[in-house]
């Protein structure tokens, strides 16, 4: 049976939705990991707020530990991405995030802002035809929309290593970083699930200042980073043939120890799981997308290792240029 | 609706152009491993490497008063300041020292300096809910010490038996820090 007007339209409407800014902070500073533009679109803009809440950490041995008390640690990043469409498989884009730090730590209180690490990416759409189906009927009919991609962390906000006064007041990590990123997606309606899979490899760098401080020189780099994201979606669509999609997700994070003049520095090792829920609202043609993220690191024991645990609740719009 | 598109172009132009001109945020763009450390004259009084420090004194977590100065004439090799704020980095710092540095210098003293808590009663809470009982902790209320320093979260400072800092800057790896303890007179 052949498929109808109306659901070759949806299927082709959703299949072009934009994906997920897979994005996530680490001590100071947040930085996305990509944003994907839909098939068939030229260009894309997002603005997302992340609103990450700080509620203690794992320590090295993955021992939750709690923040003193009267500590309030938050974090808001606003951000900029634009993503292009080079050619029919290719893709490019950039993400800009501005950092507000509001942290009352213990006895400490503090507010800085300023630009975060921006990314910038290039990717790769392994497919020409529509990934989304209605019904199995073929073998082709499982196989996911894949996306081979690279994204560039750049060093444009405000690390240890600049002319700081203290730890409060980065907003990023100071580093270059390259990942290598693989997104497969699979929408057989209402159901949707993807993978993404990220590996990441920090340079080295000359540090010869800690906080505004000069010290003696020496090299230093941190551990390769890995993030996988799996998640598992259902979209219920609406008279006028806008939808709204729930997904749930469950993150893994970590990086290898650094090096330090070469040797092993083991204080830069870390951890982290997390969950997360996101409620997405489409208009029929999908050039306006609105999205609620919420994301929760459990505060146990064993969920993650030297590193703070945080919940980050983001708000989001695309806008999607045919 | 390229109006808005035009927006967020020129918003993304602004902000690259907008960097050129933060000088000091942008180092990390093209880091510089030139020693920028300033000159110091030996044995003037500051808190430089190879200055003599200035006298202090602070409550330790169990309400006793410890300065500098009667700490090195009890007497001691060395003191080291640990400033700490009860983060995943501190943690992995100072259970790093206390594994792997302070067992090898028996006749020095270590410290944690707490500068976030703001009271002894907080800073021993704190202390103990992070399982370092066993290392003092020195109350830096007011942050007079962590100022005097220059410090911030992870500056480990030695400060030799003759009161010539040896060593201010971040802990890392433990290296520098064993290096510079190895190196006391």
């Amino acid at each position: 049976m052949k498929l109808s007007r109306t659901k070759m339209a949806l299927i082709g409407v959703i299949c072009f939705s934009p994906q997920s800014l897979w994005a996530a902070s680490c001590c100071g500073g947040g930085s996305a990991t990509s944003l994907v533009l839909p098939k068939f679109s030229t260009s894309m803009i997002n603005i997302a707020l992340d609103i990450e809440s700080y509620n203690g950490y794992w320590d090295g041995n993955g021992d939750y530990k709690e923040d003193p008390p009267g500590s309030d640690l938050n974090q808001y990043r606003l951000n900029f991405g634009y993503a292009h469409r080079l050619s029919s498989r290719w893709q490019a884009a950039i993400v800009a995030p501005y950092v507000w730090n509001s942290n009352q730590y213990a006895g400490l209180t503090s507010k800085t802002n300023g630009l975060g690490d921006m990314t910038l990416g290039l990717t790769y759409e392994a497919f020409d035809g529509i990934k989304c189906v209605w019904k199995v009927r073929d073998w082709k009919d499982l196989v996911p929309a894949a996306y081979f991609g690279m994204a560039l962390t750049v060093p444009t906000g405000i690390s240890p290593y600049d002319d700081v006064v203290n730890s409060f007041d980065i907003t990023g990590r100071g580093f270059y970083r390259l990942d290598a990123n693989m997104l497969l997606d699979k929408t057989i309606y209402p159901w949707n699930a993807s993978l993404l899979l990220s590996y990441g490899k920090y340079l080295e760098r000359d540090v010869n200042r800690e906080y505004g401080k000069y010290v003696e020189p020496y090299k230093k780099e941190l551990g390769d980073r890995m993030l996988g994201t799996a998640s598992f979606g259902y979209t219920h669509f609406l008279d006028n043939m806008d939808t709204t999609t729930f997904t749930f997700t469950y993150s893994h994070l970590e990086e290898d120890a650094g090096s330090i003049d070469g040797r092993p520095d083991y204080s830069s090792e870390m951890e982290k799981n997390s969950i997360g829920a996101i409620a997405a609202y489409s208009t029929m043609n999908r050039d306006w997308v609105y999205k609620l993220t919420y994301i929760h690191a459990i505060p146990d024991s064993g969920q993650g290792q030297n590193f703070p645990v945080t919940d980050i609740l983001t708000l989001g719009v695309s806008h999607v240029f045919r | 609706m390229y109006s808005v598109k035009s927006l967020l172009m020129s918003g993304i132009l602004l902000v690259s152009l907008g960097l050129s001109g933060c000088g000091g945020i942008t180092d990390d763009l093209a880091p510089s491993g030139e020693d920028k450390r300033p000159d110091v004259e030996v044995g003037s009084i500051g808190t430089q490497v190879g200055q003599q420090s200035p006298d202090w004194s602070l409550f330790d977590t169990l309400g006793t008063s410890r300065g500098l100065y009667a700490e090195l004439d009890i007497p001691r090799d060395g003191v080291v300041l640990y400033f700490n704020m009860w983060c995943p980095i501190c943690d992995s710092h100072a259970s790093h020292m206390r594994v792997n540095v302070i067992p090898n210098f028996p006749e020095v003293s270590f410290f944690l300096v707490d500068y976030v808590t703001g009271s002894i009663t907080a800073s021993r809470d704190a202390q103990l809910a992070n399982g370092y009982g066993d290392i003092e902790t020195l109350v830096d209320a007011v942050q007079e010490v962590f100022d005097l320093y220059g410090a911030s979260m992870g500056t480990t400072v030695v400060i030799g038996n003759d009161r010539i800092v040896r060593m201010n800057e971040d802990y890392k790896d433990g290296v520098k820090l064993t290096e510079t303890l190895q190196a006391l007179p």
